[in-house]
C-alpha cells in the first residue's frame, strides 16, 4: 500500500468501521437488502427507504471486517438523496475505484477521500469481496437485470 | 528439533527474491520438501507411463512405484493389507465415496447418522445430504467446554437406529483431539460403522487403524507434505468388499460382457480410471519424509511452538486464545478484541506472514461458540520460535494501528 492509501485506510475506513453511519434498523423502509459473503461469513442487512424516487433514509445492521463494514457504512451515507439513475453512476464509480485495472490517478474517479480510501482493495484482490459486498447486493436489488 | 526449513525450497526461493515468508497455514496445506518434488519430477521425467497395463520398462517401473506407495500408506496407518488402502483424490472425495457407496444403499428412513459439532464441512455435508435423500436423521453431537466431543452426549444419543458415525480426530479450527478409540467402541456397541476424518491427525500421532478399530479412515496427502489431488481411504477389507464400486470404468473390472460385469478385486475395484500416479508416488515420498523424522518428533516440535505462541500472545491485551489448553496440538485459533480476523490476516499478509482467517469450513462449530470467524495459526516442521516472535510484534503493531 502507498503511504497515502495507508493513511486513508487508517483515517477513513477505520473511522467508518468504528463509528459507522446510521447503524441500526429503519422503522419504515422500501428495501431490505441482504448482503452475505459465504466465503468469510460477513453479513449485513441494508435498509433503504425510497420516497418519490429518492433515498430519504438508509441504515444497516450486521457483522463483518473493517473493510466490509466501512464500505457498507459509506454506501448508506452516500446514497442519501440519490435517485436510481444517480445511484447507478455512483456505484459504477465506486467499483472502478476497487478495480486494479481501474483509472489512475484516483482523483479521476472521485475527490472524496472517504471513497478513495477503498482503492486500498486494489492491492488486496482477496479483499475485493469485502469492499464490494453491500454494493453488489444493492445493484442486484435495484437493478435486477 | 531444529527447523527443517532448508528442506523446503519455497523458503530459500522467497529469500532469494527478497520476500519475507512465514507460513502459519499448514493445517490448510503444508509446504513441500525437495524430496517430494523430486519424486514427482523423476516419475514424469524418468519413467513415465500408465500403470497396470503396459509391458515395457517404464510401465513396469511406474506400476512398481505406485504399488510401493500404497504399501507405504499401509504401513503408515497400520492396515493389515494393502487391499485396505484406496487412493482417492482427497479426504472430501473419500468421504463422499463412503457416503454414496457404503451408507446410501443401506440407509433407510428413520435411520440415524451421527456427526459432531466440530466437523469440517466435508465431513458434514455428505452425511447431511444422504440423510435428506433417504429421510434419515442427522444428529450432531455437541462438544464439551474443552471443545472435544461430549462422550456422555454421544453415549446418550447412540441407539440401534444409528447406522453410521462420522467424526474428525482433530478439530481443524481449534486443534482439540477426540478420543477415537472410545468413540469407535461405543458406536460398535450399537452396530454402527465409524469413519474417522484423520486430516489433522496424520502429523499429530502415529495412526494405528487396528488399534483404533475404526471402519474407515481418511486423510489428504497435501496436509502431510505430499501433493494435492491425492488422498487415502482406509477401509476394513470386508466392508470394502461388500461396498458397491465407488465408480465404474476402466481398471476396476475383471470381465465385461454386454449384460454384466465382474469387478476386480480390492483395491482396484474402487479405483476406476487412470489413477493419480504422480500423486501417489509423491505421497509415498512424503511418507518417507515423515518417517525419516518420526511422527512423534514432528508432533512434539509443533506442540512446543504452540505452547510458545500461547505464552507470547497471552502477553498482548485483547487477544483471546481459543482452546488454549489443547497443548499437544499444532493448531491455535484466536480473536482480537475489536479487530476482525480478516483485517488481522490482511495486515499479517502485508508483512509476509501467512495465516488463515474465517470460519475454516466449520460454520456449525463457530456458530456454537458465537464467533463468526477466527484467525488460525498452524505450525509445522519449517517454523521456529523466531517466527512466532515476529508474529507477536506484528500483532502489536496491528493493535496500535486499529486502536
Amino acid at each position: 500500500m502507498t503511504e497515502k492509501l495507508k493513511q486513508l485506510y487508517k483515517t477513513q475506513i477505520l473511522k467508518h468501521a468504528q463509528n459507522p453511519f446510521n447503524e441500526g434498523k429503519l422503522e419504515a423502509y422500501t428495501h431490505l437488502i441482504k448482503a452475505y459473503n459465504p466465503v468469510c461469513g460477513d453479513q449485513f442487512d441494508l435498509y433503504i427507504n425510497i420516497v418519490d424516487q429518492r433515498v430519504i433514509e438508509a441504515s444497516f445492521t450486521g457483522y463483518g471486517c473493517a473493510i466490509s463494514k466501512a464500505s457498507t457504512s459509506v454506501l448508506a451515507k452516500h446514497i442519501l438523496g440519490k435517485n436510481k439513475a444517480e445511484i447507478a453512476v455512483f456505484v459504477a464509480d465506486f467499483l472502478k475505484l476497487l478495480d486494479p485495472n481501474g483509472p489512475q490517478p484516483l482523483e479521476e474517479i472521485t475527490s472524496d477521500e472517504e471513497l478513495m480510501a477503498f482503492a486500498a482493495a486494489r492491492e488486496f484482490p482477496e479483499r475485493l469481496s469485502c469492499a464490494n459486498l453491500a454494493w453488489l447486493a444493492l445493484v442486484k436489488e435495484l437493478f435486477p437485470d | 528439533m531444529e527447523s527443517l526449513k532448508s528442506e523446503f525450497p519455497i523458503f530459500a526461493n522467497a529469500e532469494k527474491e527478497g520476500r519475507t515468508f512465514i507460513y502459519f497455514d499448514s493445517a490448510s496445506s503444508t509446504q513441500k520438501p525437495q524430496s517430494v518434488i523430486d519424486a514427482i519430477t523423476e516419475y514424469y521425467g524418468g519413467y513415465y507411463a500408465n500403470v497396470g497395463r503396459g509391458l515395457y520398462w517404464p510401465a513396469t517401473q511406474a506400476s512398481n512405484e505406485y504399488a510401493k506407495a500404497r504399501d507405504k500408506v499401509r504401513n503408515f496407518v497400520g492396515a493389515k493389507s494393502a487391499k485396505e488402502v484406496i487412493f482417492t483424490s482427497g479426504t472430501t472425495d473419500a468421504i463422499n465415496k463412503v457416503a454414496n457407496a457404503v451408507l446410501l444403499p443401506t440407509l433407510e428412513a428413520d435411520d440415524q447418522v451421527l456427526v459432531s459439532e466440530m466437523e469440517h464441512h466435508s465431513n458434514f455435508v455428505p452425511w447431511q445430504q444422504a440423510c435428506i435423500q433417504k429421510g434419515a436423521d442427522l444428529k450432531v453431537i455437541p462438544l464439551t467446554t474443552a471443545h472435544t466431543i461430549d462422550l456422555a452426549a454421544l453415549k446418550a444419543t447412540l441407539n440401534s437406529k444409528v447406522k453410521f458415525v462420522a467424526i474428525t480426530a482433530v478439530s481443524n479450527t481449534l486443534g482439540t483431539k477426540n478420543d477415537i478409540k472410545i468413540i469407535v467402541r461405543l458406536a460398535h456397541a450399537v452396530g454402527a460403522l465409524v469413519l474417522v476424518d484423520a486430516s489433522q491427525l496424520t502429523l499429530s500421532e502415529r495412526i494405528d487403524v487396528q488399534k483404533l478399530d475404526c471402519d474407515f479412515l481418511t486423510f489428504s496427502a497435501h496436509k502431510l507434505f505430499g501433493p494435492t489431488g491425492i488422498g487415502i481411504l482406509y477401509g476394513k477389507q470386508a466392508l470394502l468388499e461388500r461396498a458397491i464400486p465407488f465408480s465404474y470404468g476402466g481398471g476396476m473390472v475383471a470381465l465385461v460382457n454386454q449384460d454384466e460385469t465382474t469387478f476386480a478385486d480390492l483395491p482396484a475395484k474402487h479405483e476406476a480410471g487412470t489413477p493419480n500416479i504422480a500423486g501417489a508416488i509423491g505421497l509415498g515420498a512424503a511418507i518417507d519424509f515423515v518417517e525419516s523424522i518420526g511422527v512423534a518428533q514432528i508432533a512434539k516440535h509443533n506442540a512446543a511452538l504452540r505452547t510458545y505462541t500461547v505464552h507470547l500472545l497471552n502477553q498482548i491485551e485483547g487477544v483471546n486464545l481459543l482452546a488454549e489448553d489443547a497443548g499437544d496440538a499444532s493448531i491455535l485459533s484466536f480473536t482480537m478484541e475489536g479487530i476482525h480476523p480478516h483485517d488481522i490476516a490482511t495486515f499479517l499478509a502485508e508483512k509476509g506472514i501467512a495465516v488463515r482467517a474465517g470460519h475454516h469450513c466449520t460454520q456449525p462449530l463457530l456458530k456454537s461458540m458465537g464467533l463468526p470467524a477466527t484467525v488460525r495459526l498452524s505450525f509445522s516442521v519449517y517454523n521456529d520460535q523466531r517466527e512466532i516472535e515476529q508474529l507477536k510484534t506484528a500483532l502489536e503493531e496491528i493493535k496500535s494501528f486499529f486502536g
